[in-house]
């Protein structure tokens, strides 16, 4: 028979996709499990596995083009020639209660008593006040979904307070002028684009883009940012590490960054300070606080930043983290990740000191409660006992949401993770 | 019993006044008072009148379609005239003799083939459905009007036209066994004038007589002479007064002819020889009629002449009333939808309305 | 209060109403005596005589044409057509004249009758048994097609399809004729032909549906309300005339509408409650209108029927797609 495959549901979110590639083409054999095509979503590049053998007989979407979830891409003809379970399993009429009257065909029949009729006697819906719905045409609606927009907190100007396309254009331009106005002062003329400024490109954003920028603003605009810095010595942690180094490389073929003692010191941190390991329910007005440790990396990579997700930290030894991380990075830099391997971290480290930057306002990974923000490690004089001396210091960068931690908490919680910076052994021991 | 007599399967047919005049079934004859045998072939002239006066409308570009009537005046006038003022009646479209006949107003007639549904609306005491186009389904009709009576104690009958054609339809076929079923009170006329437009009798059916098939639902049927007033009226008298007794349906086939075409629209010298309809021309039942009464000192050329003349005038000033005012009303093809019109048809009613108020066509 | 299902209702609604108006007549192919194959009509010849209550030779296009000539003179017949796929003979009567007679004839005369059969899948019958026609009949002006999905719309419904002034095709979901119960009241009551019903109230979604979707429809719902979900749901109750004016109120107030029939998608129903919408909400759509509905298919014999009717995950599946569309 004739199987069909639709887009699925791959992970939060996920609605659409973009069609990359087809692994195959039509008249080929695919066994379960082989791979069919590759899908751009919101994230990741997805491989798209068949859930059956047999022959492909028809791909219904093109490369390039945009995918749905629940729509049927593929089909593959089944050679079993068997009906499938689900097909196979038919209506099943319950015993019958009372005389199944009907000279064709089977009547359902029960005793099963349903809710009296309501007629007359509910409140009638109509009586009540309709909310005030957004009005606007699915053009307009599609518009603002495109420039990340809320439609319902733009202001309709048109009839009955419509919102017209011009509407949704304005808001757009509003939206994206803000920061530029601080920088550029107020420029005659309307819109984004200054007047007489020359010829400008317009660039379509990839979805990776979009998703980033709805998160960056979601999280901006909903968790109150504070961002506390210090600086934490490092320099034993640095002569530990040289030491180490290419005995791994060499022993193991892994190479040892400072990003899992890193990890490993923040995880012990949290333990210490539960608040940062936590998430704010709004809606019950209540604090969760989670007791297990997956951290996001931030990754840089060349569509934009990527957050996979380690878990379990506190469960990981130094080399297992550094092996992870190692693959993690790589795959995310090819766009190779797993959906699920985006998902679920509940404090994030984004390591800015790769690109040369000390200190940062990092933007909070959403849900989360806080970031971390970890700059260049450089040598510095510092003073010791009354005397200045040379030692590597390691900036690092708390942005929390201060809607549940407090500038106290964030200090605790820099002062727990200098203390496990500074001593390696500590660190690998515990 | 003229029924029994006339049994269709020993080739019979019931004349009574044979083409040239004379009565040849003496006994036969019905009574029928003096002045009603006038008003009688004043009817039947009348509808002539009418029915030739419309053709002429119709090729002067002032009527549309009709369906000419000559020479169906005998069997439609001599049955409607067998029925009382109670009785039901359900039309196919070409029965102009028995409408007028039943006291159908001229205007009324006019005002449906000039296209205006108003032309369906028969006064309250008249009995008679609208025209019924698609061919036979009228015939349920008249059963249904028959069970009706039946069940409800009421002394009416009913009665239904339809041709020869009309034979061949599923719903004569249910029709007659429905009626046959139960016994309703009812009357199958069927008017064979032998051409269903193009196609003649005998591909229309292999039995001898359309009059037979009634035996094969558990009735009697007689053929008669369509163009003989007076054996159309005999024979439907009888069939009336038997289902009046409960003794059910009876299928009565008037053996008649078409002599203009199915419509205005068709051309039968395409189909059939000027020699048949000749023939048929000389047993024209109006001329049979009047010889009949002119031999009786009823009837003259000079008080046909005066009668014509009025009748022309007369048809020519009710048609001019209805080319000034037989227009439709615009409300009327929204009011009659439902007893009441629907939220969508109120709606609808008030967009069509206004757009042709806006262009001043109302 | 006596608890029915919906042929019980049925047969109660027809008792409770011969007993009141001696001109209601009821027939059709094994009506009288054995009270239809389906037993809608059971002991209304025992208990009306043979006059009133009586069988017919099995003559669909008969039956209709002859309930036309006796609803004139004064009868009211409620006809029986005994499946879905039996009225088919019967069209021309009904095209031809049922819906027409008032028109015709500019109101001299009406045909107050009933035409009932029952009419959708999914019992497992032979061929022309299991279609659902009720956009073919609703097409037609003149005519009003109800279509009741409990015991106490049947009751309400069929009294007040009994007391139109004009004809009244009532389609009768056979699946759920006896596949549960309610309380149905013993006091004469009407549902008012065009409104109807409020299943579920709800703020997500708008879902219209009849029939016996309506059973597999609330299903869905329900767990969709485990998600958080809550579409409402509207009981059209009569197909025509529509009640346009609570499918626009509640598309207004969620600004999303689904529609779910058994019937075939192209030319259907739900094709026009979309018109509808788009012409009357189109501002208020979050999302485009949505059906679930049969394929564009000739029902299936019973061992691919199961293909044909809507599967309850259909539902399920498209609530999720309209209210996370653009979202």
């Amino acid at each position: 028979m004739i199987r069909e495959f639709k887009f699925p549901d791959i992970g939060e979110g996920v609605h659409e996709g973009i069609l990359l590639k087809w692994h195959v083409k039509v008249g080929d054999r695919v066994k379960a499990g082989d791979p069919l095509a590759e899908v751009e979503t919101d994230k990741v590049n997805a491989e798209l596995p068949s859930p059956y053998s047999g022959k492909v007989s028809e791909l219904l979407a093109a490369v390039g083009g945009t995918i749905h979830v629940g729509q049927v891409i593929i089909r593959i003809e089944d050679q079993s020639g068997k009906v499938s379970q689900e097909a196979a399993s038919e209506p099943t009429v319950q015993v019958v209660e009372e005389e199944n009257a009907g000279v064709v065909g089977a009547l359902e029949a029960s005793s099963e008593v349903i809710p009296s009729s309501a007629e007359g006697r509910k409140n009638s819906f109509t009586e009540k006040e309709i909310p005030q719905k957004v009005l606007a045409t699915p053009v307009a609606r599609k518009m603002a979904y495109d420039l990340g927009l809320d439609i319902r907190t733009i202001k309709g100007t048109g009839p009955g307070g419509r919102i017209m396309k011009e509407d949704i254009r304005r808001a757009g331009e509003s939206n994206e002028k803000k920061p530029a106005a601080v920088a550029v002062q107020e420029t005659p003329g309307t819109g984004i684009l200054p007047s007489g400024s020359g010829k400008i490109e317009r660039v379509p954003l990839s979805m990776m883009r979009k998703t980033i920028a709805k998160k960056m603003a979601q999280s901006k605009y909903t968790a109150p940012h504070a961002t506390a810095m210090d600086e934490a010595d490092v320099t034993e942690l640095v002569q530990f590490r040289n030491k180490i180094k290419e005995r791994f490389f060499a022993d193991y073929g892994v190479s040892i960054t400072f990003m899992p003692f890193i990890m490993k010191a923040v995880c012990l941190a949290l333990k210490e300070n539960e608040k940062l390991n936590s998430s704010y329910d709004e809606e019950n007005q209540e604090l969760l606080l989670k007791r297990f440790y997956h951290l996001g990396i931030a990754v840089d990579t060349e569509e934009g930043l990527m957050v996979p997700v380690i878990q379990d930290v506190d469960k990981k030894s130094i080399f297992e983290l550094a092996k992870e991380l190692e693959d993690l990075s790589g795959r995310a830099r090819m766009k190779k990740l797993k959906i699920e391997e985006l998902k679920g971290s509940t404090f994030s480290i984004t390591n800015y000191g790769a690109v040369g930057s000390t200190f940062g306002v990092p933007v909070i990974n959403y849900p989360e409660a806080a970031i971390i923000g970890i700059g260049k490690i450089e040598k510095k004089p510092v003073v010791r006992e009354d005397k200045l001396v040379l030692r590597y210091m390691l900036p690092l960068s708390l942005s929390f949401d201060h809607r549940i931690v407090d500038g106290g908490d964030a200090g605790r919680f820099i002062n727990t993770l200098k203390k496990y910076l500074s001593d390696p052994y500590k660190l690998t021991l515990l | 019993m003229l029924v029994d007599q006339y049994n269709p399967f020993e080739g019979k047919m019931l004349q009574i006044l044979d083409p040239d005049g004379n009565v040849i079934e003496e006994k036969l004859l019905p009574e029928i008072p003096e002045d009603e045998l006038v008003r009688l072939f004043k009817i039947m002239l009348f509808t002539r009148v009418v029915d030739r006066k419309a053709l002429m409308y119709q090729r002067q570009g002032r009527m549309l379609t009709y369906a000419p009537n000559e020479g169906q005046e005998a069997c439609q006038i001599g049955s409607a005239y067998a029925l009382e003022q109670r009785d039901w009646m359900a039309p196919a479209f070409r029965e102009l003799g028995a409408w007028l006949t039943r006291g159908v107003d001229l205007k009324t007639l006019y005002l449906y083939w000039y296209g205006n549904e108003m032309g369906s609306k028969v006064s309250e005491d008249i009995r008679i459905l609208p025209v019924s186009i698609p061919i036979s389904s009228q015939l349920l009709h008249a059963v249904g009007l028959g069970y009706a009576a039946k069940v409800r104690g009421l002394d009416e009958v009913s009665i239904a036209y339809f041709g020869d054609g009309g034979t061949s339809e599923g719903d004569f076929h249910e029709a007659m066994n429905l009626a046959g079923v139960y016994k309703t009170p009812t009357i199958f006329l069927c008017q064979n004038n032998q051409w269903s437009i193009s196609v003649p009798k005998h591909f229309q059916t292999a039995s001898e007589t359309f009059a037979q098939k009634a035996y094969a639902y558990g009735f009697k049927g007689i053929k008669v002479d369509g163009n003989d007033i007076f054996a159309m009226y005999a024979a439907t008298k009888e069939a009336v007064d038997r289902a009046r007794a409960g003794e059910g349906p009876t299928l009565i086939e008037a053996y008649t002819y078409r002599l203009g075409a199915h419509t205005t629209s068709d051309d039968p010298t395409r189909y059939r020889d000027d020699a048949e309809v000749e023939a048929w021309r000389e047993k024209d039942p109006v001329k049979r009629f009047r010889i009949y009464l002119e031999k009786r000192g009823l009837w003259n050329q000079e008080m046909e002449k005066a009668f014509v003349a009025e009748k022309e005038e007369e048809v020519e000033k009710v048609f001019s009333d209805i080319e000034q005012n037989g227009g439709t009303v615009f409300d009327d093809i929204f009011m009659y939808q439902y007893a009441e019109m629907t939220p969508i048809l109120r709606e609808q009613y008030a967009e069509w309305k206004a757009f042709f108020q806006e262009r001043g066509m109302l | 209060m006596p608890v029915f299902n919906n042929i019980q209702a049925l047969n109660y609604a027809l008792m409770q109403e011969m007993e009141k108006d001696p001109s209601i007549v009821v027939f059709g192919e094994d009506v009288g005596y054995e009270g239809g194959v389906f037993r809608a009509t059971v002991d209304l010849q025992a208990k009306f005589g043979v006059e009133r209550c009586f069988d017919t030779p099995i003559s669909e296009s008969g039956i209709v044409g002859m309930a036309v000539g006796m609803a004139i003179n004064g009868l009211k017949p409620v006809v029986e057509l005994q499946f879905c796929g039996f009225t088919y003979p019967a069209f021309n009567q009904i095209i031809s004249h049922v819906s027409r007679m008032r028109n015709r004839s500019r109101g001299r005369y009406t045909l107050p009758m009933v035409i009932r059969f029952p009419f959708g899948g999914g019992i497992r019958a032979l061929e022309h048994h299991s279609e659902s026609p009720e956009a073919l009949f609703a097409h037609i002006p003149g005519l009003k097609v109800v279509a009741p999905s409990t015991p106490y719309d049947t009751k309400g419904l069929l009294l007040a399809a009994l007391r139109d002034p004009d004809p009244v095709i009532f389609m009768e979901p056979k699946r759920i004729y006896r596949a549960f119960k309610q309380e149905v009241p013993e006091d004469d009551y009407v549902i008012e032909i065009g409104k109807a019903n409020i299943v579920k109230e709800g703020e997500d979604l708008t879902i219209v549906t009849w029939g016996a979707m309506v059973r597999d429809t609330l299903k869905a719902v329900e767990k969709a309300n485990e998600k958080g979900i809550h579409p409402e749901v509207i009981d059209l109750r009569t197909i025509a005339p529509m009640d346009r004016e609570t499918i626009i109120k509640s598309v207004k107030k969620t600004g999303r509408i689904l529609i779910v029939q058994e019937a075939v998608k192209s030319f259907s129903v739900a094709s026009e409650i979309i018109a509808l919408v788009n012409e009357k909400a189109f501002l208020h759509l979050e999302a485009p209108p949505a059906r679930v509905t049969a394929p564009d298919i000739i029902v299936p014999l019973p061992r691919g029927e199961q293909f044909y009717m809507p599967h309850p995950d259909m539902i399920y599946e498209k609530i999720n797609e309209v209210v996370n569309f653009l979202t």
